[in-house]
């Protein structure tokens, strides 16, 4: 990969940036838009669209392309507000229940979004989960809708199939969640769903590796990952030792994600938090 | 010329933020942007396809008063044209910027708020990039005072605008557009345009397209571009916000 390229809003992307595959469309992804150009005097722009038109960033950001999927966006501030978008995977906490719905909250100050009561792998009208105000459940957008105004909707089960799809979804029972970044949820997502033969360090994170190891005498931990920016640790198998793992993930995944650490840094942490938890590894 | 220093991402339970410290006139500006927020009540029925945007102003030490709204009006209306509203997301909902306004020398009950102005700009500005809030160009702002001899002043502190026959505030785009104009004193046009050029060579400098498109900043008597300044802040926070990816190519 050659030297990131930083844009900011307006700036033009030059055209050697871009995958040169051409056999399908360019993709656009967030944080980039396409204009027209009706009176552009040179024709240096890319190859893949016609030399009329020219994308521009709408973000500052790092330009990130996929050679594999000819998509390219805009990676911004991993700080920044979740907007949801359909096929994202979120942890939401139910606000209220209504007799078709239940209303839940994917982040504050946004309207609620929908789930439908029968929207839960092998739920009928009879046999359908009781959810109460403050449960959670991990589901996936639906559908965000069309234009102003419109209801985002979760379901926790893929209609066509009427699985769970993918593993997983559903009403999360104990545990405890804990705010991160967005930027630091999808980093963790791709950390965690990659397998275990590729190159250590998906995405720069070797925390989830490296807590799996140390917990695994403690009875391990399951861990879901909401790109709204909430993680969900729970550690019930480890019996005696649960309140502290499930405090001690907590911990190590929030200071990583608020000063940023490295590799090294990250299992220097593990260890830390681990000992000053006084939690046998 | 002492550049601007300014920092992102300083506060923690906003979406963006930025602190800004202007050299002229020692005040730091501290700015937050929360965005997309819905909105209480149905403010944004008048443009329901659009977003939004509320600016506030909050000096350090009064409460804000009839200078702070008039501010407000003008940043409102030059960041309704930088932000895209009708993106994703963002019809309907709302863009809050607030930004404070801490130490220097404060503006008194009533004074014009020129020479602060392009702070209050620049502040905005790197919060809403801070915020991942899309828009369409960034720009620069500069602030010039003209006294009597007809002598341009760069960036005055408070004696030398009141003191001078004009104070004039320009911004302009990323695109070279001029994007606000606000003067406040007595000039002819043949000032005012004088004014015009040399605030372009500040935020701009005197720019040098190559051929490959890149885009050479040419340092003058006023010192580096502001553009090339604010250029550098945002490269600094993204770089340091991905650090992991670029260590690991």
């Amino acid at each position: 990969m050659s030297s990131p390229l930083v844009l900011l809003p307006g700036d033009e992307i030059p055209s050697e940036y871009l995958p040169s595959t051409s056999s399908a469309p360019l993709r656009l992804g967030a944080g980039l838009r396409l204009l027209s150009q009706p009176h552009r005097p040179t024709t240096s722009n890319n190859s893949t669209s016609s030399p009329s038109h020219v994308l521009t960033a709408t973000q500052a950001g790092i330009l990130s392309t996929d050679n594999k999927r000819n998509a390219v966006s805009i990676l911004s501030s991993p700080r920044r507000r979740y907007v949801p978008t359909a096929n994202d995977l979120v942890i939401a906490q139910i606000h209220h229940s209504s007799p078709d719905y239940f209303h839940c909250m994917i982040t504050p100050q946004a309207p609620h979004a929908v789930l439908g009561q029968l929207s839960f792998e092998g739920a009928t009208k009879k046999t359908r989960p009781m959810l109460k105000q403050g449960d959670l459940v991990y589901a996936r957008v639906l559908s965000v809708g069309l234009g102003a105004g419109a209801e985002v909707e979760l379901a926790c089960v893929n209609p066509a199939t009427g699985r769970a799809e993918p593993g997983g979804l559903g009403p999360l029972n104990g545990g405890m969640v804990f705010d991160i970044s967005t930027g630091m949820a999808a980093r963790l997502m791709r950390a965690s769903s990659s397998t275990g033969e590729q190159q250590e360090g998906v995405a720069g994170l070797v925390v989830l590796d490296e807590l799996g190891k140390k917990l695994e005498k403690a009875g391990g931990f399951e861990i879901a990952i909401g790109r709204n920016g909430k993680v969900w640790v729970d550690c019930s198998n480890s019996g005696d030792v649960a309140v502290k793992a499930t405090v001690a993930i907590g911990r190590c995944l929030t200071t990583i994600d608020e000063h940023d650490l490295n590799p090294a840094d990250q299992k220097k942490l593990v260890s830390r938090v681990l000992r000053e938890l006084k939690i046998e590894v | 010329m002492v550049a601007p220093s300014a920092t992102l991402s300083v506060l923690n339970r906003a979406d963006g933020s930025a602190s800004y410290q202007c050299p002229s006139t020692g005040s730091n500006i501290l700015g937050s942007v929360n965005a997309p927020v819905e909105l209480p009540g149905r403010r944004d029925a008048l443009k329901p396809e659009d977003a939004t945007i509320e600016v506030f102003v909050k000096p350090g030490t009064a409460p804000a008063g009839v200078g702070e709204r008039y501010v407000e009006g003008i940043l409102k209306t030059l960041l309704g044209r930088v932000i895209l509203g009708r993106e994703k997301g963002y019809p309907r909902r709302g863009v809050v910027i607030t930004l404070a306004i801490i130490g220097g020398e404060s503006v008194g009950r009533g004074d014009p708020y020129l020479i602060l102005l392009p702070a209050l700009l620049h502040t905005a500005l790197l919060a809403l990039l801070s915020a991942s809030v899309p828009l369409s160009m960034t720009f620069s702002a500069t602030v010039l005072a003209v006294d009597e001899s007809g002598q341009i002043l760069r960036e005055p502190s408070a004696e030398d605008a009141a003191t001078a026959q004009s104070v004039h505030v320009l911004a302009f785009s990323s695109k070279g557009h001029l994007l606000l104009n606000e003067s406040q004193g007595s000039f002819d046009f043949d000032t005012w345009d004088k004014v015009r050029q040399r605030a372009s060579a500040i935020c701009h400098g005197t720019q040098l397209v190559s051929a490959d498109g890149d885009v050479a900043m040419a340092e003058d008597v006023d010192g580096r571009p502001l553009e090339g300044t604010l250029r550098e802040t945002v490269e600094d926070q993204v770089y340091r916000d991905y650090n992991w990816k670029i260590n690991a190519a």
